[in-house]
C-alpha cells in the first residue's frame, strides 16, 4: 500500500510539475522526504522519474527537430561529471544535510520558475526547410518556427558548461533534474532559442539522471519495488499535466508552483 | 514556455553540412520503450513478489540504460558522418559514466 501511495504522489507531483514546466522531481523528492522517506532514498526515485520523463518526451521533440544533440552531449560532459560527483559525495553526507540541500534546490527552482522569461531568436527569410537541423562538426543549427526557419549558434560555451556542472551536481545530490538551471542557462546565457534549449535540456536531463543512477544502483540505494510504480505514476502524471497545460494560464501556474515550492522548502528546513 | 524576454540579434545562416540525424528510428523506439516500461511497472504491481521484483528490476534497468544507449547511438551516427570531434566528446561522456560506475563499484561514497 505504501508503494501505491508513492505512485499516487509521483502522479500528482508530475502533473503539477508538468503544468508549471519544471518537471515533477523537484516536487516529488521533497514530498517523499516529508512523508518520512530519507533524502538519500528519495533522490534515486526522483531521478528515475526524470529519466523516464526524458524518454517519453523524446519522440515529439525529435519529430519537431528541436533537439540539438551535439550541444546536448557537449554540455552533458560537464553535467554528468557533476552528477557522478554529486552522487558519490551524497554517500558521505547525512540525511539532514541532504534535506537542507533539497530545501535550497526547491527555493532556487521557485525563483527560476517565477522569473522565467527567455530570449527571442528571429527567423531568417533567407533560410528554408533544407537548412533545418544541427550542423556536422559545429554547435550551430536551425529549427522550424511556424512558416519560418530560425538559425542559431551557441555563445559563451565555457560559462554554460559551468552552469551545467552545477545542475548535474544538484541532480546527483538532491535527485531533482536541474532543468530549471539548464534551460535558462542554454537560452539566456548561450543564446540558443528557447524551444531548442528546452528540448535539448529534456534530452540531457535523462543522461544526467542515468549517470547518477548508475552510481546509486551500484551502491544499492534504489528501492526497485517502489521505483517501477513511481515511474508509471510520473509518466501518467506528466501526460496529464501536459494535456491540461493548454487550458490554463502558464504565468498563473508558474507563480502558484513557485509559491508551493517556497512552502515546501520552508517545511523541509523546519523538519531538518 | 513562452518567449517574453528580449531579442537575440539575428544569427547568420550556419554554414557546413546539415546532420542527417532526424530521429526516424529513435522516435518510434522511444515510444515503444515508454509503453514497455509502463506495462512492466503495472505488471510489477499484480505479480507475486519474486516475479514482481524481477519485472520491476527490468523496468528500472531499461529506464537507466536508454538515455546512455541514445548517446552510444549518436556516437555511431556521428562516426558515419565523419564528425570525429563529436565522436570524441560522446565517448568521453560515456567514459565519465563508466568512471563513476567503477568508483561506486569500488565502494567510494558507500
Amino acid at each position: 500500500m505504501e508503494v501505491v501511495g508513492y505512485a499516487v504522489l509521483a502522479l500528482a507531483t508530475a502533473a503539477i510539475g508538468a503544468l508549471g514546466g519544471l518537471g515533477g522531481a523537484v516536487l516529488l523528492v521533497p514530498a517523499l522526504v516529508l512523508t518520512g522517506m530519507p533524502a538519500s532514498e528519495a533522490a534515486p526515485l526522483g531521478l528515475l522519474t526524470v529519466a523516464a520523463g526524458s524518454i517519453s518526451a523524446g519522440p515529439r521533440q525529435l519529430r519537431e527537430r528541436t533537439v540539438n544533440h551535439r550541444l546536448g552531449v557537449v554540455t552533458e560532459l560537464s553535467a554528468s561529471t557533476g552528477a557522478v560527483g554529486g552522487a558519490l559525495v551524497s554517500g558521505f553526507v547525512s540525511d539532514e544535510a541532504l534535506t537542507y540541500v533539497l530545501a535550497i534546490v526547491a527555493f532556487a527552482a521557485a525563483v527560476a520558475g517565477g522569473r522565467r522569461g527567455g530570449l527571442r531568436n528571429p527567423p531568417d527569410p533567407e533560410c528554408d526547410a533544407g537548412d533545418v537541423g544541427e550542423r556536422v562538426g559545429a554547435l550551430t543549427g536551425a529549427y522550424p518556427l511556424g512558416d519560418g526557419v530560425v538559425p542559431y549558434r551557441v555563445d559563451r560555451l565555457p560559462s554554460g558548461l559551468g552552469f551545467m556542472g552545477l545542475a548535474g551536481f544538484i541532480a546527483g545530490t538532491a535527485g531533482a533534474s536541474g532543468g530549471f538551471i539548464k534551460t535558462p542557462a542554454t537560452s539566456e546565457l548561450m543564446h540558443v532559442p528557447m524551444k531548442v534549449a528546452a528540448s535539448t535540456t529534456t534530452f540531457t536531463i535523462g543522461v544526467t539522471s542515468s549517470a547518477a543512477l548508475v552510481v546509486f544502483a551500484l551502491q544499492g540505494r534504489i528501492d526497485v519495488e517502489a521505483s517501477a510504480l513511481v515511474v508509471v505514476g510520473s509518466l501518467v502524471g506528466g501526460q496529464l499535466g501536459a494535456n491540461l497545460q493548454s487550458a490554463l494560464s502558464p504565468t498563473v501556474i508558474r507563480r502558484l508552483l513557485s509559491v508551493l515550492l517556497i512552502v515546501v522548502s520552508v517545511v523541509l528546513v523546519a523538519r531538518a | 514556455m513562452t518567449d517574453t524576454g528580449g531579442t537575440v540579434p539575428r544569427q547568420p545562416i550556419p554554414g557546413g553540412q546539415v546532420s542527417t540525424i532526424r530521429g526516424r528510428w529513435q522516435a518510434p523506439a522511444l515510444t515503444w520503450v515508454t509503453r514497455g516500461v509502463m506495462a512492466l511497472g503495472l505488471l510489477s504491481a499484480v505479480l507475486p513478489e519474486d516475479a514482481a521484483i524481477a519485472v520491476a528490476t527490468t523496468a528500472v534497468a531499461v529506464v537507466i540504460a536508454v538515455p546512455l544507449v541514445r548517446v552510444l547511438w549518436l556516437v555511431h551516427r556521428w562516426r558515419q558522418e565523419h564528425d570525429r570531434r563529436f565522436v570524441g566528446v560522446g565517448l568521453a561522456l560515456l567514459g565519465v559514466v563508466a568512471a563513476g560506475a567503477a568508483l561506486a563499484a569500488l565502494g567510494v561514497g558507500s
